[in-house]
């Protein structure tokens, strides 16, 4: 840590000295000229002796550093009309810029700007989401969704049948570290997964890294799923909102200070109950189900140097039974966020953010009355600096503490309860993280990202902790005391990005990514449930770490009308974990007893082709992947299939933007079945049959496709009401895809077995209203 | 009824709440298949218990069949069985009828170890089993049960757990003869209470009428694990897990369980 800060103040004095050179620094944030909302990963650029650039960092800042003379400004940003404009340079200057939208999307044909980041760019494996992307393409029930567009893309893969849950590059669901507003989001769906907690009416900007990480982000193995929330608008009040089959929501925004200050507040709920209420039975009508979210959000831009956020998501699913039964489950975040500028080129960010996950479970009958309430919270503090040294070097370095608290069940009852009263102990880990890393332009071909990030991770008291052995015997137990040290982990973890430009329309990339995790889901389950166990790293359980080198072909066509890429990458995990059969993970005090650990490996080729703009765009990728655990005490130790092995997968995506009120959109998916466990044989058990499984995971699913259209039709604008329809169909040609394929014996004939494939989605229709004013 | 049940009954209404929207979609729907399944060697099985009824004891031994044959048990004739406990008795079986082995007559007693002995093809199988004591029921009567405006019946069985000691139970129900459901519950978040376990299977439930046989066990925690792997398959305690093989108590690679377990059996008829 000594080491750190000691390198922060050698990266100050540095920053210092340098500004005694004949340079100036242009600084300054780019907005959107109607709502005054930031923007993220502008291009900015500045022609004349030089030719180079730089873009908007996550709160819309930008830095660079010139030598006097004329130059022409040019500031680019899909869906926004480029602006150009000569400036002489011969002083520091803070530079504010606003983009106007543009929402024809012909006419973005016309400009002559270069739009080729994705080839010059150092960073390989992410992708980003346009949020315009996602008001156009076809979703299940019309519930536009982040995660499940996200899933369009190659390399991601979707975690079953309208489920947002999803897997990246062989990595399971637990690995992607899903952010909003930085605060980390524990169960990022409601409802069983059909619906992602992310009101897409809340959300700026969404980016997802695959690979080749930046140092900043850790924690996870397999993804970084950035996702930032919506400003408020500072020039005016707006409101808009939508009305569906399944769930409304409404977005209030507008200033509190005129270009100051503003707010931004957005909430939705699903009314599947309300069809409860037409009920015959008046028992029905008490049940509940349903689940709603908030997202807040406010800023205070106090001068040129320091603007504060606030931000906020509240999200809870509600089920209760007749006044006998209630279940609930939900997340809460909190940042709070303080931008700060140094000087012209040390930008700082510091956020403290507060993340909660819990679910209740409540039995109101006297005789068994019981409630099981559980929890996860973190508390976070970052810091992060952000520096031009020079236009060719751009550093980025910080500091990343994180308290974890994790409430596996606390059982309370009454009285007259059959239950006892029951605690599991808490457990407590800090993970305390530091990182450094430099966006190089070593010349006008070769860019580099590298970077480092040492990660500590401290296990203490209270509470008794178990040591095991192989066979899950206890072998010791210590007792330590509160903040007690009782077990420590530290990990190096480079990280490095390059490109190399082949010609002005092509590079190569390649990455070396190493990511470690010490917080883990306990699942072995076909679905995700609200009731998931997450356990810390400890004593017995090693921090995961993969390992993972991609290389890339990036080419765009056509003056960057389209765009290609192709990527391979290789990944090992280590320290994976799986438990063993017949572990009951529901109120366990022991879960490390019955643990197995083993390692994985994933390899794959992902290309992708994106029609950018034009009357008609969007973009088909593919995915051909492998897969694989290997557990000493599972399958004798051989490489068996993870159940997210999936080697094809074809996703396409079409928008046509039919007429100046028309779009219609289109997505078709296809992909090999899931690994899965069939039955080998089967054997009979006191009169009953029995299934016997010989491999695992040898069998595959079905194949699964499908076909979604949708179409949106605007109202002609009023004088202040916009508005628009959006019907859509999802599975438009009813393929009855499996869900689930069952063994059982044949109801009408006990001799004989039966496979039973279950379909949970054929055409669906939906409707939407959508409006603003 | 115990937590448990009322957690997996927890599950089940939420499935419920997807049936729910499922309904809302008009489109879910089941068909029967034929998937290409992987054919595997025939792999023994064998099935025995011991209880503390003075009874002829069966163990059974039989291998694997393919899925697409008709079910039938597949027994394997000439096997060694042996019963060894751990108060210095031997008890040889005897083979009834191809793969089923009979023992003399014998009383099982709880605190007993018992060494189950198979040899068949050359290869020799072990499984030991240590005999609980029995608890009691207190009485066994039909519970209702609503989700949705739907009341459903099942039997319902209260006993008083025995305080600080590990108990696993385990109910076999058959309804007018035929076997229904078989459901196994342990003390975990109820020791030494007066409780209850309902047992519930898929269907309409008990209708008035009908005759109900209740078979409860007391089993050991092995006995418990491998059937509780055997429910989670099918989704109990949550979301369905990835099948594979329960972990068997025989060593040596044999599928199958040897139980020494108390049993009592009750029959009630609902009105």
């Amino acid at each position: 840590m000594k080491y750190f800060f000691l390198l922060s103040l050698a990266i100050l004095i540095v920053t210092k000295s340098s500004l005694a050179q004949d340079n100036y620094i242009i600084n300054g944030i780019v907005t959107d000229s109607l709502s005054g909302e930031s923007l993220i990963g502008v291009t900015v650029k500045f022609s004349g002796k030089t030719q180079n650039g730089t873009s908007t960092n996550a709160y819309g800042f930008f830095s660079y550093k010139l030598i006097p003379g004329d130059y022409t400004l040019t500031v680019s940003y899909i869906g926004y009309r480029t602006l150009s404009r000569s400036v002489t340079i011969n002083s520091d200057e803070r530079l504010n810029i606003t983009l106007v939208p543009d929402n024809s999307i012909e006419e973005v044909i016309v400009t002559a700007e270069k739009r080729n980041d994705n080839v010059v760019s150092a960073q390989m494996g992410v992708a980003k989401i346009n949020l315009s992307e996602i008001r156009n393409v076809p979703v299940i029930f019309g519930e536009r969704d982040v995660l499940k567009t996200l899933q369009l893309l190659p390399g991601i893969k979707s975690a079953g049948e309208g489920n947002s849950g999803f897997y990246v590059r062989g990595g399971s669901a637990d690995q992607n570290l899903i952010l909003l507003d930085e605060a980390p989001v524990y169960n990022a769906s409601h409802l069983l997964g059909f619906f992602s907690t992310f009101n897409s009416d809340a959300i700026k900007d969404v980016s997802v890294y695959k690979g080749g990480m930046p140092a900043q982000y850790g924690g996870r193995l397999s993804s970084v799923l950035d996702v930032r929330m919506n400003d408020g608008n500072k020039k005016e009040f707006t409101a808009e909102g939508g009305i569906g089959l399944i769930s409304s929501r409404l977005k209030l925004e507008g200033p509190i200070a005129r270009d100051k200050s503003s707010f931004m507040i957005s909430g939705r709920r699903t009314y599947a109950d309300a069809f409860l209420a037409f009920a015959k039975d008046t028992s029905i009508r008490k049940n509940t189900l349903y689940f709603y979210d908030l997202n807040a959000k406010s800023n205070y831009q106090i001068d040129d140097k320091n603007t504060i956020y606030v931000s906020g998501y509240f999200g809870r699913d509600e089920l209760g039974l007749n006044e006998t039964f209630g279940f609930d489950w939900g997340n809460a975040t909190a940042t709070l966020r303080w931008n700060h500028l140094y000087s012209n080129r040390l930008f700082s960010n510091t956020s403290i953010i507060y993340s909660n996950y819990n679910y209740v479970i409540e039995n109101f009958i006297k005789e068994n009355n019981f409630k099981v309430s559980s929890s996860i919270r973190d508390l976070n503090l970052k810091q992060d600096f952000q520096l031009s040294l020079n236009n060719s070097h751009n550093v980025r370095f910080g500091l990343d503490l994180i308290g974890h608290t994790l409430a596996p069940g606390s059982i309370t009852s009454n009285e007259q309860s059959s239950v006892n009263e029951d605690n599991i102990e808490k457990r407590k880990g800090n993970e305390v993280s530091a990182y450094i890393s430099d966006e190089w332009e070593v010349n006008d071909k070769f860019n580099i990202v590298y970077g480092m990030r040492v990660s500590s991770f401290f296990l203490r008291g209270p509470g008794t902790f178990n040591e095991y052995n192989s066979e899950g015997k206890v072998t010791d137990t210590r007792s330590y005391g509160s903040g007690d040290l009782v077990k420590s982990y530290y990990r190096f973890e480079p990280r490095l990005s390059a490109s190399y430009l082949l010609d002005e329309f092509s590079s190569l990339k390649i990455s070396y990514t190493r990511n470690s995790q010490n917080l883990h889901l306990m699942s072995n389950s076909l679905a995700s449930s609200p009731t998931d166990l997450y356990i810390l790293s400890s004593n017995n359980v090693k921090p995961e770490i993969a390992d993972q080198v991609a290389l890339g072909f990036f080419r765009n066509f056509n003056e960057d009308k389209y765009e290609f890429s192709g990527e391979i990458y290789y990944k090992t995990m280590l320290n994976q974990i799986e438990y063993r059969s017949g572990t009951d993970l529901r109120g366990n005090k022991n879960v490390e007893a019955d643990l197995l650990y083993g390692e994985g490996r994933a390899y794959g080729l992902e290309l992708y082709l994106k029609k950018r703009f034009g009357k008609l765009n969007g973009w088909v990728g593919y995915t051909l992947s492998r897969t694989e655990r290997r557990f000493t005490d599972l399958v004798g130790g051989d490489w068996f299939f993870a159940k997210q092995d999936r080697p094809h997968d074809i996703s396409v995506v079409g928008i046509y933007k039919a007429g100046p009120r028309w779009t219609l959109s289109s997505t078709f998916v296809y992909n090999t079945g899931n690994a899965v466990t069939f039955p080998a044989g089967k054997y009979q058990i006191n009169n009953q049959t029995y299934f016997y499984y010989s491999a695992r995971n040898s069998d595959r699913m079905p194949d699964y496709h499908r076909l979604d259209l949708a179409a949106t039709l605007e109202a002609k604008p009023g004088k202040k009401l916009q508005s628009s329809w959006s019907i859509g169909f999802y599975n438009v040609y009813n393929r009855k895809n499996a869900y689930t394929i069952d063994f059982q014996d044949d109801p009408n004939d006990k001799t004989k077995t039966q496979a039973v494939k279950t379909t949970l989605f054929g055409i669906i229709p939906s409707v939407t209203w959508n409006f603003k004013f | 009824m115990d937590i448990l049940t009322t957690l997996n009954s927890t599950i089940k209404n939420f499935r419920g709440f997807l049936a729910v929207l499922i309904a809302l979609s008009l489109s879910s729907c089941e068909e029967i298949i034929d998937p290409d399944l992987s054919k595997a060697d025939p792999v023994v099985v064998i099935e025995g218990s011991v209880s503390d009824q003075s009874e002829v004891h069966t163990v059974k031994v039989s291998k694997t069949i393919d899925f697409d044959q008709s079910n039938s048990f597949n027994g394997v004739a000439g096997a060694k069985v042996t019963v060894y406990s751990s108060n210095s008795q031997t008890y040889p079986f005897t083979e009834s009828s191809t793969g089923v082995y009979k023992s003399p007559r014998f009383r099982g007693v709880a605190g007993v170890n018992y060494v189950l002995e198979v040899i068949t093809g050359g290869k020799t199988y072990k499984a030991n089993s240590l005999m609980p004591t029995a608890v009691k029921p207190d009485s066994i009567t039909f519970k209702k049960l609503t989700f949705f405006g739907n009341s459903k019946v099942y039997p319902a069985v209260y006993y008083t757990d025995p305080a600080k000691v590990q108990n696993q139970y385990r109910y076999i129900v058959k309804v007018n003869g035929l076997f229904t459901a078989e459901q196994v519950s342990e003390d975990r978040f109820n020791d030494g209470n007066a409780t209850s376990d309902l047992i519930t299977f898929d269907g309409d439930g008990i209708k008035p009428g009908d005759k109900v046989d209740v078979e409860i066990q007391c089993i050991d925690r092995n006995v418990f694990k491998y059937y509780f792997a055997i429910s989670q398959i099918g989704g109990n305690g949550g979301p369905p897990v990835a099948p594979s093989n329960p972990d068997s108590n025989l060593d040596n690679g044999a599928l199958g369980i040897f139980s020494a377990n108390t049993r009592s059996a009750y029959t009630i008829t609902l009105k």
